[in-house]
C-alpha cells in the first residue's frame, strides 16, 4: 500500500483506506454452447474519514491516489459536520488483526487451462440434461482479490482470497408448464469440483426440473411444517441475521431492538455467525481491520448478541467483526455464515411430530421487513405429509409469517447441519454468505400457494 | 482512460480481432444518507472503465478493466478467448451505421454542478417531511446525484457518446408508538423536479395509515397493485419471458405466443427508449444501435419480444434497441428500456366496490421467472369499501401468475410514475387469490 505519511487534517479524528486488487473470469455455457468468456481486471479503493458525528466517504477505480482520497472524504466529512452537527461517533478499539487460517488452496485455478474448464461445464451441462430438459445454462466463476487495510490509528493488515464454483440450471417444459431445477457450489480452491460430486448435482438439477412439471399447486394457510436445511437457513439470514445487525437495531428498524437477554425463540434455537469457517462467508478480518471471530446471536432460545461494527459496538456494547462492503463500497453491518446450531432429531420424527402439514425444500430467495419483523420466502418445491408419511409434490409454495412466532413454533432441531453458499444484498451492495441449518420442525406457519 | 478507448480499438485490430468493440462508462455520484433523523455521511464515488469485446472467426471473447495501465492485457485477453472459442454459427455481426435520434431531458447542467450543501438540503428535506407527521420516525434514506458518461465505438463505424444526470431520493418510516408498522416512498428524476419533502411526508403518513391492521379471510377479490407493487412484479414476473434470448433458449412462458392475444384489449404495453426525460432513454442502447420505440403489447396483443443485434440476427429481425449492460464489466445482454404499461384511467378505487389495495410488494424476485408465478408478501395493504380505502391489512399473501394477471386487468388509476424505468398507474386486476 502506497505510504501515507500525512497529518490529520485538523477535526478529522479517524480515517482509513481499504485497496482491493483483483481479477475474475467467468464461463457461461448456455444450451451447450459457450456464450460468455470473459475476464475482468479491477483495482480500486475506498477511503472514510470522520469528523464529529459525520462520515465522509470516496471511492475511487483505477489509478488512486490514497492522499487525495484522504483529503476528499475528510473534506465531506468536515461539511457534513458544519451543516449538522451531531453527537460525535465513537469507534470501539481494536487490536491489529492477525492473518491466519486462511483457507488452504490444493489446485490453484489459474493453473487449470481455459480449455479444461470448458470441457468440465460441458460434461456438467450433460449430466444436467436428463430427458426431457429443453435448456441447461452452466456459469463458472473464479475470483482472486488482494484487500489491503490502513488506518489512522495503527490497524493494518492485508490478506489474498480466490473464490471458486458453479451453477447449473436445467428447465423442462411440458404443455406450457415450465419448471426449472438448480444448483452451485461454492468453495476455494480448484479441488471444490473434485470433493462435490458436480455430476450429480447436475443430475440432480435435471430431476427436480422434470419432477415439478408434474407437481401440484398446493392450497395454502397455515400449518405446521418441516423446512430442509437450505431454507431454514435463508430463514435463520434472513428473518433473524437481519435484524441482529446493529445497524438496524440503531435506526429503530428492527424488532430485536432492547431485547438481548430474552428468551425470543424456543429453547432448541440456537443461531451463530461465524466468518471463521471456510466457507462463502469466510473472511480473516473485516472492511475495518477488526478479526473475524464467531458470535452466538441465539443461544437455547435467548437472544444474546447483536452484529456490530466498531461504531455500533461503542455505542451498544459488543465487538466489532462483522463490517464489510463490496468492492469499494461504504462498509456496513452484515453477516458472514450464519446457521441453525445442531439439534438432535431425527427427520422421521419430524414427519411424526408434523403430522398432517408440509414439507418444504429448497429456496428461490427471501425478503424481510425487519422493523415489523415479518418476512417472505420461496421455497423450490415440497411434499404434503399426510399422517406422518411424504405424500404428493407440490410447486410454487411461499412461507411468510412473523420471526418471533415462527422462532417460537419450533417444536424439533434435526442434526443433520449443512450450509449453502449464496449472496445477501443490503443498502445496494452484494457480500458472499453463506447459510444453514439442519431440518427443522415448526408447529405452525402460514403457507401460500395458488 | 477516455483518450485511451480509441487506441484500444485499434489494438484489439492489431491483435487479430475480426471485429471489435469498446464500451466506455464513467460515473460520479454523490449521496448525502441519514439514519434516525440524523444525517450520517456523505458519500462521493468515482467509476470509470472499459469493456472490450473482440470478435475472432464468428466467436465472442469479453474482458473489462478500469485501470488504464492494463487496457493493453485487457484487449489482448479478450481477443485470446475469442480464438479458444468455437465459432458461433449464429454470431451475425456488431451493429453498423448508427443515425441517432435526438433525446432530450436526460441530462441537467444543474444536476451536474450540484454542491453537497444542496444534496444535505435535499437529505434533510426527506427527513422535514416526515416529521410533518407526528408518532413516526424515519429509519434511514438518502438523496443521491449522478452523472454518467458513456462512449461506444466499433470496428463497423459506431461511435456515440452520451452524457447523463439523474437524481433519487428514498425515506423508510416507521411508526413509534403501538404496534409498529413501516412504509417507504422513493423518487428517481433526471432533474431536480422531485418534492423531496412531499416523498417523506407520503411515506409517514403511509406508515401511520397502515397501524393497527386487520386480518382477513383468505378470499378471491379485485386488488388494486400501486404502481411500486405492479412494476415489480412486471419486472420480476413478466419481463424475463419478453428477453428473445430466454425465447430462444427455451426459457420463456411466450414462446410462440407472437400475435396472440395475451392481454385484455385495452392493454398496451410499450417499450421505449426514446421517452423525454426517461430513466432509461438515450440516443442508442448499450451496443449503439439507435433507440427506438416498441409496441410489445399492442391492445392486447404480443406484437414483438425484445432484441439485442445478437438475438435478432439469430431470429433474422431488426434489433429493437434492448442491448444493455449492467456496467462495463459485463458484455451486453438484452435488458428492459422505459416500459409503459397503457389503460384507460379512471378514479380506479372510487371505481371498485370492494377489493385491496397494495401499495408494495417484498418477495416478486422470487417469482418464477418462466412460467410467471409469483407468491408475495404485500405491504401497507388495505381494504377497499365502497370506492374508497377502509381498514388496514396487517399481513397479506398474494399469489398469482403474470399472464393471467394480463388477462384480469380491469382498471387502472390517474396516479403515473416513474418506478425507474417502468412508468405505469396503479392498476386493478380481478380475481386474485390472497390469504391474510
Amino acid at each position: 500500500m502506497q505510504e501515507l505519511i500525512m497529518t490529520i487534517m485538523q477535526d478529522i479524528k479517524f480515517y482509513d483506506c481499504r485497496v482491493i486488487e483483483g481479477s475474475s473470469t467467468s464461463i457461461i455455457l448456455d444450451n451447450g454452447k459457450i456464450e460468455e468468456l470473459s475476464r475482468n481486471f479491477t483495482r480500486g479503493a475506498g477511503v472514510r474519514a470522520l469528523c464529529g458525528g459525520s462520515w465522509g466517504y470516496t471511492s475511487v477505480e483505477g489509478e488512486i491516489n490514497l492522499k487525495q482520497g484522504v483529503e476528499a472524504a475528510s473534506k465531506l466529512a468536515i461539511s457534513m459536520n458544519a451543516s449538522t452537527p451531531k453527537e460525535d461517533v465513537e469507534l470501539a478499539t481494536i487490536n491489529p488483526p492477525e492473518v491466519k487460517n486462511l483457507p488452504e488452496i490444493r489446485i490453484d485455478p489459474r493453473d487449470v487451462s481455459i480449455e479444461e474448464k470448458v470441457d468440465l461445464l460441458k460434461s456438467i451441462e450433460a449430466h444436467a440434461k436428463v430427458k426431457g430438459i429443453n435448456s441447461t445454462k452452466v456459469m463458472y466463476l473464479e475470483s482472486e482479490f488482494k484487500v489491503e487495510y490502513r488506518s489512522s490509528d495503527g490497524i493494518e493488515g492485508a490478506y489474498e482470497l480466490m473464490n471458486v464454483g458453479f451453477a447449473v440450471s436445467a428447465v423442462a417444459s411440458e404443455n406450457g408448464v415450465y419448471q426449472a431445477g438448480r444448483e452451485s457450489r461454492f468453495g476455494y480452491g480448484y479441488e471444490v469440483f473434485e470433493k462435490e460430486n458436480v455430476l450429480e448435482l447436475a443430475g440432480k438439477a435435471g430431476n427436480t426440473a422434470i419432477e415439478l412439471l408434474k407437481a401440484k399447486t398446493p392450497k395454502g394457510g397455515e400449518m405446521p411444517v418441516v423446512l430442509d436445511q437450505e431454507l431454514a437457513g435463508v430463514f435463520a439470514h434472513e428473518a433473524v441475521g437481519h435484524a441482529a445487525e446493529a445497524d438496524l437495531v440503531l435506526e429503530g428498524d428492527s424488532i430485536l431492538e432492547n431485547r438481548i437477554g430474552e428468551q425470543i425463540a424456543s429453547p432448541l434455537v440456537t443461531i451463530i455467525d461465524d466468518p471463521t469457517l471456510h466457507k462463502f462467508g469466510y473472511y480473516p478480518f473485516d472492511a475495518e481491520g477488526a478479526q473475524s471471530k464467531r458470535t452466538e446471536i441465539i443461544k437455547n432460545g435467548v437472544f444474546n448478541s447483536y452484529l456490530h461494527s466498531r461504531e455500533t459496538a461503542a455505542k451498544l456494547g459488543g465487538t466489532p467483526g462483522n463490517c464489510r462492503a463490496q468492492g469499494y463500497s461504504m462498509p456496513v453491518v452484515r453477516m458472514s455464515n450464519t446457521f441453525i446450531d445442531n439439534g438432535d432429531a431425527r427427520f422421521e420424527e419430524m414427519l411424526e411430530e408434523v403430522k398432517d402439514g408440509m414439507y418444504l425444500i429448497g429456496s428461490r430467495g427471501g425478503q424481510v421487513n425487519t422493523g415489523e419483523g415479518i418476512f417472505q420466502f420461496n421455497a423450490e418445491k415440497g411434499y404434503l405429509i399426510r399422517n406422518g408419511e411424504l405424500t404428493e409434490l407440490v410447486r410454487d409454495v411461499s412461507l411468510s409469517g412473523k420471526t418471533l412466532e415462527i422462532l417460537n413454533h419450533v417444536a424439533l432441531v434435526g442434526n443433520d447441519l449443512k450450509m449453502t453458499a449464496g449472496r445477501c444484498g443490503k443498502a445496494g451492495q452484494l457480500v458472499s454468505v453463506s447459510d444453514g441449518s439442519p431440518h427443522l420442525a415448526i408447529s405452525k406457519a402460514l403457507v401460500g400457494g395458488a | 482512460m477516455y483518450e485511451l478507448a480509441r487506441k484500444a480499438l485499434k489494438l484489439a485490430e492489431k491483435a487479430g480481432a475480426e471485429e471489435a468493440e469498446i464500451y466506455y462508462a464513467a460515473n460520479h455520484s454523490t449521496g448525502v444518507n441519514f439514519r434516525k433523523d440524523a444525517l450520517e455521511n456523505a458519500k462521493d464515488r468515482f467509476s470509470e472503465g472499459i469493456g472490450i469485446r473482440a470478435i475472432v472467426n464468428g466467436a465472442v471473447g469479453f474482458a473489462s478493466t478500469n485501470s488504464a495501465a492494463q487496457i493493453e492485457d485487457a484487449v489482448e485477453v479478450a481477443v485470446a478467448e475469442a480464438r479458444v472459442r468455437e465459432s458461433d454459427p449464429d454470431w451475425v455481426s456488431l451493429p453498423s451505421n448508427g443515425k441517432y435520434p435526438t433525446v432530450s431531458g436526460i441530462f441537467d447542467k444543474k444536476v451536474e454542478t450540484l454542491e453537497l450543501e444542496s444534496c444535505i438540503e435535499y437529505a434533510l428535506a426527506l427527513i422535514e417531511g416526515t416529521k410533518e407527521v407526528p408518532g413516526t420516525l424515519p429509519t434511514s434514506g438518502g438523496f443521491t446525484r449522478s452523472k454518467g458518461k458513456q462512449l461506444i465505438l466499433n470496428t463497423n463505424g459506431i461511435e456515440i457518446e452520451e452524457e447523463s444526470t439523474a437524481i433519487s431520493g428514498f425515506v423508510d418510516v416507521i411508526t413509534v408508538n403501538g404496534q409498529a408498522s413501516t412504509a417507504y416512498d422513493f423518487g428517481i428524476s433526471r432533474s431536480l423536479d422531485i418534492d423531496f419533502f412531499a416523498l417523506g411526508k407520503n411515506a409517514a403518513e403511509l406508515a401511520m395509515k397502515s397501524n393497527g391492521g386487520i386480518k382477513i379471510e383468505p378470499q378471491k377479490t379485485d386488488v388494486v397493485f400501486h404502481p411500486f407493487a405492479i412494476s415489480d412484479i412486471i419486472e420480476e414476473a413478466l419481463a424475463p419471458s419478453l428477453d428473445a434470448d430466454n425465447v430462444q433458449k427455451g426459457r420463456s412462458g411466450l414462446i410462440d405466443k407472437v400475435g396472440e392475444e395475451l392481454a385484455v384489449p385495452e392493454l398496451s404495453i410499450y417499450d421505449d427508449g426514446l421517452i423525454e426525460a426517461g430513466i432509461e432513454t438515450s440516443a442508442s442502447d448499450d451496443e449503439g444501435v439507435p433507440s427506438q420505440r416498441t409496441t410489445v403489447i399492442g391492445k392486447g396483443v404480443l406484437e414483438t419480444y425484445l432484441y439485442d443485434s445478437y438475438t435478432a440476427g439469430k431470429a433474422g429481425v431488426k434489433s429493437t434497441g434492448n442491448s444493455s449492460r449492467f456496467s462495463y464489466t459485463s458484455p451486453p445482454s438484452v435488458g428492459l428500456r422505459n416500459v409503459i404499461v397503457d389503460y384507460p384511467q379512471t378514479d380506479v378505487i372510487a371505481d371498485t366496490q370492494s377489493g385491496i389495495f397494495v401499495n408494495t410488494v417484498i418477495g416478486a424476485h422470487t417469482a418464477n421467472s418462466i412460467s410467471g408465478d409469483f407468491s408475495v408478501e404485500a405491504r401497507n395493504a388495505f381494504t377497499i369499501k365502497d370506492g374508497a380505502l377502509d381498514k388496514p391489512i396487517k399481513s397479506l399473501m398474494i399469489s398469482g401468475n403474470a399472464f393471467e394477471l394480463l388477462k384480469q386487468i380491469s382498471g387502472a388509476g390517474f396516479d403515473v410514475r416513474k418506478v425507474g424505468g417502468i412508468i405505469t398507474p396503479s392498476i386493478r386486476v380481478s380475481d386474485m387469490s390472497v390469504i391474510g
